[in-house]
């Protein structure tokens, strides 16, 4: 198992590693002159400096010597938590990050949570339904979750509930009301997707031998879709819940712009927008990381959740 | 879809919250209550705007570095300058100073200041303060000559302290629109404890001013907040309450999705409604029907213009090509259909509230078919597509669009298409339009700027003047054989002293715009805002800008 965790931690590592690399690559080898831009955002013009000061702020902002020495260098920095200097946000971007992360995080970590109980509830619950045809309609159901764009039910929901209910806060980040709309918005996507893949997995478990044995010992129909079926047919979930954490950040980037919250979503689109390339870098890094970090969780869970699954065997 | 409502509703009803989400959301719990913490005190008396999303380029407060006009509008409340701009005339009047003298070479300026006025942290305005603050600007622009502040410093040399209550602001050359710079938010009189602070301090808050409100926080991207200064009372004749603000507080918040910011304005969430660009007639119904009114006044400085890149091999070089491109733009049909019925057709190159603005109107006449017949002429004949052709080449014209279009920017491509112009949008972010503007890869594009005063003009065409990231652009506008006689009419209208010389210099430069057609006005820069039935008071200031002492909102 420890050479398991090493192995799959050391993979994680390389992952994180290509994450960072590929960034760099798109970001600084883009058309267009970096330091131009990064000038422009602090309000100076390249064209009216001087060359010894053109080599000057080349400096400053990290940005001579080869590419590949400015990797190395940007690389070391970030490995040590410095990850630069916003020159239109003025301030360190590490400061920018864990000022948007906790809001960002919360979205995310409730979105998530949101996501699983609809999905498994709506899921489970589409199974269980006895009439043949509304159980059809229920399962044809999250197709429809699954292509609603999030940003127009965000507005939907926002008129919905905050300007003609009136029951929860339209925007902001005041507090946990506030986060209710956005994070059931950002979750109704991976929701579908659950739900699909539950059906699926109940319906082709309801056609498994074992579970003729469960209904032949005597156990009720719920208790078989839920010890048996369902146990079974809930592993490829977690698995999903991996990977949708990933796409759940990435739609923070939509779902705050309407929500107007400042999270680090927001922060990644303005400073696209601007190109702010250490703001860029550092929220394409971080959050490689965190679905990284997510996933290596996910396979470590596996065998405490399914005890046939044995990672050491595999070692 | 009913079922899954009341599904939804009950849902949210019962505030059906799971361990996992308890345990998931406790993050937001900490933030929530420092939120509502503050602000729960004196609702009667805080009134709370909503603009549209913070600046996304320079996170700034700092009045020399900010052109934000939204930023500006909070700092008229909170910083003052020299002199003011009365509304109603254009004519500078005094603020700060009582009265002032100018030199005789047009190149220094004795003020004599008000007496009794301090800043917020209790430092008396004096004449060093006044020279702190101008030398601070001065140094700041030594450290970055792009900054937005130096067209307004053009010139300043240094100051002298006659007297705690008489300063002398001399210039190295004369600099006509210097005395209206000395009205304006940007070279607004700081109290010497901010310039001590640095450049990014000033810019995150670090600002301390003698105005009726004082700043108490700000989060960019959020909001910020002002409370009412104590003791206040030294406001210009421009504005009707002279003595402390009636309001408490004012609560300004950022929201970038105009739907939402539109609903809150509707349910009562904010009092004034205050979005970047004017609203659409569906709006002002809307607003209306809710008893709210709609407040207008034209942004003093280069109306919305269209600028053309006329270097040599792109299409717009052609004198004949721009002229036909003028007459193809039905400025009349543009302010109805993007805006409403009563929002005002743009006349010139400047906007109508521009001191020495010069209506062009004849000449900005729409008529397709002396443009068809210009370009007919020219060798573009029409092809099967309905576009024009010559030589098997299309005329097509690239213009280029920061981020993304506008209602305006489609109507003008279909405009165009109308007489066989293909207008081609691209749409860069601003790190793109850097690179676009600077490789000279566009034909068309849009600047701004406001000020009331038209040597705005300068500030965006002249090159030698003008700002970072439109400096390439300026350079593009004027051919080589224009260029000379432009740069005349922009050094005799910074030099000339007389109000009658200045007419005839910013004249004569609306003109030779116009008729070398070199500016494409589009619309006026109509700033609007809406104010819900309680809020009364609301005045604009001559930059656009408004003054919030004078404001009541009843509860």
């Amino acid at each position: 198992m420890t050479r398991y965790l090493l192995s799959r931690t050391a993979q994680a590592l390389l992952v994180l590693l290509g994450a960072y690399t590929i960034a760099y690559l798109i970001l600084y080898l883009l058309p267009g002159d970096p330091l131009a831009i990064l000038l422009n955002a602090a309000g100076r013009d390249i064209d009216a400096l001087s060359p010894a000061e053109i080599a000057e702020a080349r400096r400053f902002y990290g940005l001579d010597g080869t590419p590949l020495e400015r990797y190395f260098e940007l690389l070391w920095n970030a490995l040590h938590g410095d990850f630069g200097f916003s020159a239109s946000k003025n301030a360190p971007v590490a400061q920018l990050i864990l000022e948007r992360l906790p809001q960002t995080l919360a979205l995310g970590g409730l979105a998530v949570a949101f996501s699983i109980v609809e999905g498994v509830g709506f899921g489970y619950l589409a199974a269980s339904v006895r009439s043949p045809v509304l159980a059809r309609f229920l399962a044809r159901l999250p197709a429809f979750g699954v292509s609603l764009p999030s940003f127009w039910l965000g507005l939907l929901l926002i008129h919905l509930f905050a300007f003609t209910l009136g029951w929860l806060p339209a925007a902001g980040n005041d507090g946990f009301r506030s986060l209710i709309l956005p994070a059931f918005t950002l979750s109704l996507y991976s929701a579908a997707i659950y739900a699909q893949l539950l059906i699926r997995g109940l319906e082709a478990a309801s056609r498994e031998p074992f579970i003729v044995t469960a209904y032949a010992k005597g156990l009720t129909r719920g208790e078989v879709q839920f010890r048996h079926a369902f146990r079974n047919a809930a592993l490829p979930i977690v698995t999903l819940v991996g990977l949708q954490i990933g796409n759940t950040f990435s739609g923070a980037v939509l779902i705050e712009t309407v929500f107007t919250r400042t999270g680090v979503g927001r922060l990644a689109e303005e400073a696209v927008l601007r190109q702010d390339i250490p703001v860029v870098l550092a929220v394409v890094t971080l959050s490689a990381a965190g679905f990284v970090f997510i996933n290596l969780l996910v396979d470590l869970l596996y065998p405490i959740l399914d005890p046939r699954i044995d990672h050491a065997s595999k070692g | 879809m009913k079922v899954l409502r009341r599904c939804f509703i009950r849902m949210f009803r019962r505030r059906a919250a799971s361990a996992t989400i308890v345990a998931l959301s406790a993050l937001t719990f900490v933030a929530a209550s420092r939120e509502q913490a503050s602000g729960a005190g004196s609702r009667a008396t805080t009134l709370r705007i909503a603009f549209n999303a913070d600046n996304p380029l320079l996170t700034s407060l700092d009045p020399f570095q900010v052109y934000w006009i939204e930023h500006r509008v909070v700092l008229r409340n909170v910083v003052e300058s020299l002199t003011d701009q009365d509304p109603a005339t254009g004519k500078i009047i005094p603020w700060l100073a009582e009265s002032w003298e100018t030199g005789a070479d047009g190149a220094s300026y004795l003020f004599k200041l008000r007496e009794g006025v301090t800043f917020s942290n209790g430092e008396p305005l004096d004449a060093e303060a006044v020279k702190t603050a101008f030398d601070a600007d001065k140094a700041f622009l030594a450290t970055s000559p792009g900054a937005f502040g130096a067209a307004f410093l053009e010139g300043y040399d240094h100051a002298e302290v006659i007297d705690p209550h008489r300063i002398r602001i001399v210039l190295s050359k004369p600099n006509a629109g210097f005395l209206q710079a000395t009205s304006t938010t940007t070279l607004a009189i700081l109290a010497p404890e901010s310039y001590k602070r640095s450049a990014k301090e000033r810019s995150l808050g670090a600002i301390i001013g003698t105005g009726p409100f004082v700043l108490a926080s700000y989060t960019p991207d959020v909001g910020l907040e002002l409370v009412r200064r104590k003791g206040y009372g030294w406001a210009s004749h421009a504005v009707d309450n002279g003595g402390e603000a009636y309001l408490d507080r004012i609560e300004v918040r950022y929201v970038p999705e105009a739907s939402v910011r539109n609903g809150q304005f509707t349910l009562g969430e904010t009092d004034i409604l205050w979005p970047r660009d004017p609203f659409s007639e569906a709006d002002i119904r809307v607003f209306k029907g809710k008893g709210a009114a709609i407040a207008s006044r034209s942004l003093p400085g280069p109306a919305y213009n269209l600028y053309p890149n006329v270097a040599a091999g792109r299409p717009l070089a052609d004198p004949g090509l721009r002229k036909a491109l003028q007459k193809s733009i039905d400025r009349t049909s543009y302010a109805r259909t993007v805006y409403s019925d009563d929002f005002p057709v743009v006349q010139g190159v400047l906007d109508a509230t521009t001191p020495y603005f010069k209506s062009e109107k004849e000449k900005l006449a729409y008529d397709p078919e002396g443009a068809a017949r210009l370009l007919e002429a020219a060798g573009w004949t029409l092809g099967k597509d309905r576009y024009r052709y010559k030589n098997g080449k299309r005329l097509s014209l690239l213009y280029v669009l920061w981020t993304k279009e506008t209602a305006g920017d489609l109507l003008l491509q279909d405009q165009l298409r109308k007489v066989g112009i293909e207008l081609k949008l691209s749409f860069l972010v601003p790190g793109e339009m850097i690179t676009a503007l600077s490789a000279g890869k566009y034909d068309l594009v849009a600047l701004y700027l406001t000020r009331g005063d038209p040597i705005a003009l300068q500030s965006v065409l002249d090159p030698r003047f003008a700002p970072t990231g439109s400096r390439a652009a300026a350079r593009n506008v004027f051919p080589p054989e224009i260029g000379p006689a432009a740069e005349k009419l922009f050094d005799a209208g910074l030099v000339a002293t007389r109000g009658d010389d200045r007419a005839r210099a910013y004249g004569e430069l609306q003109d030779l715009l116009i008729d070398n057609n070199l500016a494409f006005p589009l619309f006026e820069r109509v700033w609007q805002t809406a104010l819900t039935g309680k809020v009364s008071g609301f005045a604009w200031t001559a930059e656009g800008f408004a003054t919030l002492s004078s404001v009541r909102r009843t509860p």
